[in-house]
C-alpha cells in the first residue's frame, strides 16, 4: 500500500482544508479536566490531542450509532397518523486519531448491522465518514487487542493508518477513501524512516503480554461450556450497571422508544441499551429468560465471544480493555478470558 | 423510508375475545403495500401505537386469506394497554412480517395436531386457518386446546365452528377448578388431555404453543405418543425491539428468535440453552 509522510503543519493545514469545504474533524480532544479525552468535533488542528497515548473515554461506536437517534418523527391528526421521514444523507466527516481497536470495532459491527437487513442510518453514516487510526502505542495493561487478532497499529476498519515519527507521521493508506485523501496536497513522498517499524514492533510486543492470543476454535469450545463454573464466579460482583456495555467499541444493543414532543407529535428513537440489565429481556407477563444477573453477564460474554463469531466469523471485541477501566465492580475480561483459554487448552477444545 | 419505519394500518374491526384479550382486524392504508403485502403462517410483526412504542405479536390471521391481518393481545404493558384504548378508525403501524415460518408445504399430505394454551391459540389459530382453507390437502386434524378457566378461552366462535365441523376433531380444555356448571369441555391441563386424546402420530406433524410451562409439559407427552422431535414445531415469542437481528435482545444461546425463529421444532430447542 502506497505510504506518505506529513508534518504536523501540514495536518494542520489539511484539517484547515476539510472543514473549509464542510467536512467535520472528529478527533481525540482533552476533556475539560484535562485528565481524560474524548473524541470529539474539533475547529481546528490544535484542539486535537494526537500525541496522547491514553483512550478516549467512549468508543468511536456513537459516531456511526448515535446514543439516541431519532428514526422517525410522527404527528397525530385526529384518527390519523403522519410519518415524518429523516434524512438518510449525512454530512462527509473525518475521523483523525482515532484508535485502532475502535477503528476495528466499527468494522466488526458492519457484520451485524448489514447482514440480510440493511441498517441504513448505519451505512449512511459509514459511507459519508472516513476514519484514519493513529498508530497505538498501547495504553496500559488491560489492552488485550493483540489476543483478539488485532494490534496496536491494526489497519482493520480504517482508511488510512498514521504512525507518529519524528514531529510527524507516516501516512498508509487502506482503502479508497484512504487514497482519496492521501491525495492531497499537504501530503508528500518521503522515505519510510526505520523508527516506524521500531515504534509498531514496540507496541506490539508491550500489548501481547497482557493476554495470549486467542486459541483457534475458542468460540466452539466456549459455545459448548454454557455451564463453566467461572460465569457464576466472576459474575457474583456484576452490578447490572451497563457501564460495560457503553463504552464498549462492540456492543450494540438497543431499545426503540417513543418520545412525545408535544401533545400530538413525537419522534421514535433508537437508544444504546445493555444486556446487563433485568429489563432487557423482561416478558410483559413478568417471565424472564434470564432472571439472574449472573445469566446476564455470560450472555455478554457468550454473545462476544461465541455467538458472534459462530454467526458472522469474528469476535465482537476489539481488546480495547475500556470495561475493565469502566466497571465499578472491578470485573476484569481479559483475566476471565485468560482463564477461558487455558481451560480451552487444556481440555482439547483449541487445536 | 429506512427500515424502522411502519406501513400505517387503520383498525377495521375490533373482538373482545375474553374481558383481557382483544383482536385487530387491520388494513393498510397505502393501497401499493396492501398489494404487495404477504406472509407466510407462524410470522410476526412489530405493531405499534404512536407515541407509546412498539410491540412484537405474530400475525394471527392466515395468509390464505388476503386483504388484511388481524392481531390479538392482551393488555400487559405499556403498548399493550395504549392499544386497548385504540378503537375502530384509529391507526396503528406495523412493520414485517419478519422471521421464519410453519412449513405448510412440507406438512401437506400428512395429519396435523394443534395444541395450544390461552394467548398462544393466536398463534396456532393462523396455521389453523391455512390448513383447514386447504383442508383437501391434509389427513386428519386435530386441535387440543386450553386455558385456565372458561372465560380465558380465545377465538369463542371459531372455536364453535371447528367443533360442528365434521373434519376437524377439537378437544377444549380448562383448568381444573377453571369450569363453569355448563362447562362441556374437559378439565385438565392442556398436556394431560392431550396424552387422553391420544392422537396418531402416523404421518403426523405437531404444532405446540402457549405459555412456556404448555410447551415444556406437551413435548414429554408427544414424544410417548410416538411423535419425533423434527415433527414437532413450536413458536417463541422472545422480547425483541428490532425484530432485524440488530438490537440483540432476543438471542437464545446461538440463535436469534427474531432471524431463526419465531418456529422452531422441538429437535431444535433442545440444543438450545435453558433461556427462553
Amino acid at each position: 500500500m502506497k505510504t506518505k509522510c506529513i508534518s504536523q503543519a501540514d495536518l494542520a493545514a489539511l484539517v484547515a482544508d476539510l472543514a473549509a469545504a464542510g467536512t467535520q474533524v472528529v478527533a481525540p480532544v482533552k476533556s475539560r479536566d484535562g485528565r481524560a479525552l474524548d473524541y470529539q468535533r474539533i475547529g481546528r488542528f490544535e484542539d486535537a490531542a494526537l500525541g496522547e497515548s491514553a483512550l478516549p473515554r467512549r468508543s468511536l461506536k456513537e459516531f456511526f450509532l448515535p446514543t439516541s437517534e431519532v428514526l422517525l418523527r410522527y404527528r397525530l391528526k385526529k384518527q390519523d397518523v403522519v410519518i415524518e421521514e429523516v434524512p438518510a444523507a449525512f454530512p462527509p466527516r473525518i475521523i483523525l486519531g482515532a484508535r485502532p481497536c475502535d477503528a476495528a470495532g466499527v468494522e466488526v459491527l458492519d457484520k451485524v448491522m448489514g447482514w440480510d437487513y440493511r441498517d441504513e442510518p448505519w451505512f449512511g453514516r459509514r459511507a459519508a465518514t472516513t476514519i484514519v487510526s493513529l498508530a497505538c502505542q498501547g495504553v496500559d495493561g488491560v489492552c488485550f487487542c493483540s489476543a483478539m487478532g488485532l494490534s496496536p497499529d491494526a489497519t482493520k476498519g480504517a482508511d488510512a493508518l498514521l504512525v507518529p515519527v519524528g514531529s510527524g507521521f507516516v501516512a498508509e493508506a487502506v482503502t479508497p477513501k484512504g487514497e482519496a485523501l492521501l491525495g492531497s496536497r499537504r501530503f508528500a513522498e518521503g522515505q519510510l524512516p526505520a523508527s516506524v517499524e521500531a515504534f509498531r514492533e514496540a507496541a506490539r510486543e508491550k500489548v501481547a503480554k497482557n493476554l495470549p492470543a486467542q486459541p483457534a476454535a475458542f468460540h466452539e469450545w466456549l459455545g459448548k461450556s454454557f455451564d463453566h463454573a467461572a460465569f457464576n464466579a466472576v459474575a457474583q460482583r456484576c452490578h447490572g450497571c451497563g457501564a460495560c456495555a457503553s463504552v464498549c467499541p462492540t456492543c450494540h444493543c438497543f431499545d426503540i422508544v417513543d418520545e412525545s414532543e408535544g401533545l400530538d407529535c413525537g419522534a421514535r428513537r433508537r437508544n444504546w441499551d445493555s444486556c446487563a440489565t433485568r429489563k432487557f429481556t423482561l416478558h410483559a407477563s413478568g417471565h424472564n429468560p434470564r432472571a439472574g444477573q449472573n445469566e446476564r453477564f455470560r450472555q455478554r460474554v457468550m454473545h462476544k465471544f461465541a455467538i458472534y463469531p459462530r454467526r458472522f466469523g469474528e469476535v465482537l471485541c476489539s481488546g480495547c480493555g475500556r470495561c475493565v477501566r469502566a466497571c465499578p465492580a472491578g470485573m476484569d475480561l481479559p483475566e476471565l478470558l485468560g482463564q477461558l483459554f487455558r481451560d480451552a487448552g487444556a481440555q482439547g477444545g483449541a487445536r | 423510508m429506512n427500515l424502522y419505519q411502519p406501513h400505517l394500518m387503520t383498525i377495521e374491526e375490533v373482538v373482545d375475545e375474553t374481558t383481557d384479550t382483544r383482536t385487530f382486524n387491520l388494513t393498510f392504508k397505502d393501497p401499493e403495500v396492501a398489494a404487495e403485502f404477504g406472509f407466510r403462517a407462524g410470522q410476526f410483526g412489530e405493531y405499534s401505537v404512536f407515541g407509546e412504542g412498539e410491540c412484537t405479536f405474530c400475525i394471527a390471521s392466515a395468509p390464505t386469506r388476503k386483504g388484511y391481518i388481524e392481531c390479538s393481545f392482551k393488555a400487559a404493558g405499556k403498548v399493550t394497554a395504549a392499544l386497548r384504548r385504540m378503537s375502530v378508525g384509529d391507526t396503528i403501524g406495523f412493520r414485517g412480517p419478519y422471521g421464519n415460518s410453519f412449513p405448510i408445504d412440507e406438512m401437506k399430505g400428512h395429519s396435523v395436531v394443534f395444541i395450544a394454551g390461552g394467548i398462544g391459540l393466536a398463534p396456532v389459530r393462523c396455521v389453523i386457518w391455512n390448513v383447514l382453507d386447504l383442508r383437501e390437502q391434509f389427513k386428519d386434524v386435530t386441535i387440543v386446546y386450553g386455558a385456565r378457566s372458561v372465560k380465558d378461552l380465545v377465538y369463542k366462535r371459531e372455536l364453535e365452528e371447528w367443533g360442528k365441523r365434521p373434519d376437524v376433531k377439537l378437544v377444549q380444555t380448562v383448568d381444573p377448578g377453571g369450569q363453569t356448571p355448563d362447562w362441556k369441555g374437559e378439565v385438565g391441563y392442556v398436556a394431560a388431555i392431550v396424552e387422553k386424546v391420544a392422537p396418531s402420530s402416523k404421518d403426523a406433524f405437531a404444532v405446540v404453543c402457549g405459555p412456556p410451562i404448555v410447551i415444556k409439559l406437551a413435548l414429554p407427552v408427544l414424544a410417548k405418543l410416538g411423535f419425533t422431535d423434527d415433527r414437532i414445531y413450536t413458536t417463541l415469542e422472545n422480547r425483541m425491539k428490532c425484530g432485524l437481528g440488530k438490537c440483540g435482545r432476543c438471542n437464545i444461546g446461538p440463535v436469534y428468535v427474531c432471524k431463526d425463529g419465531p418456529v422452531f421444532t422441538a429437535a431444535q430447542l433442545k440444543e438450545l440453552p435453558p433461556e427462553f
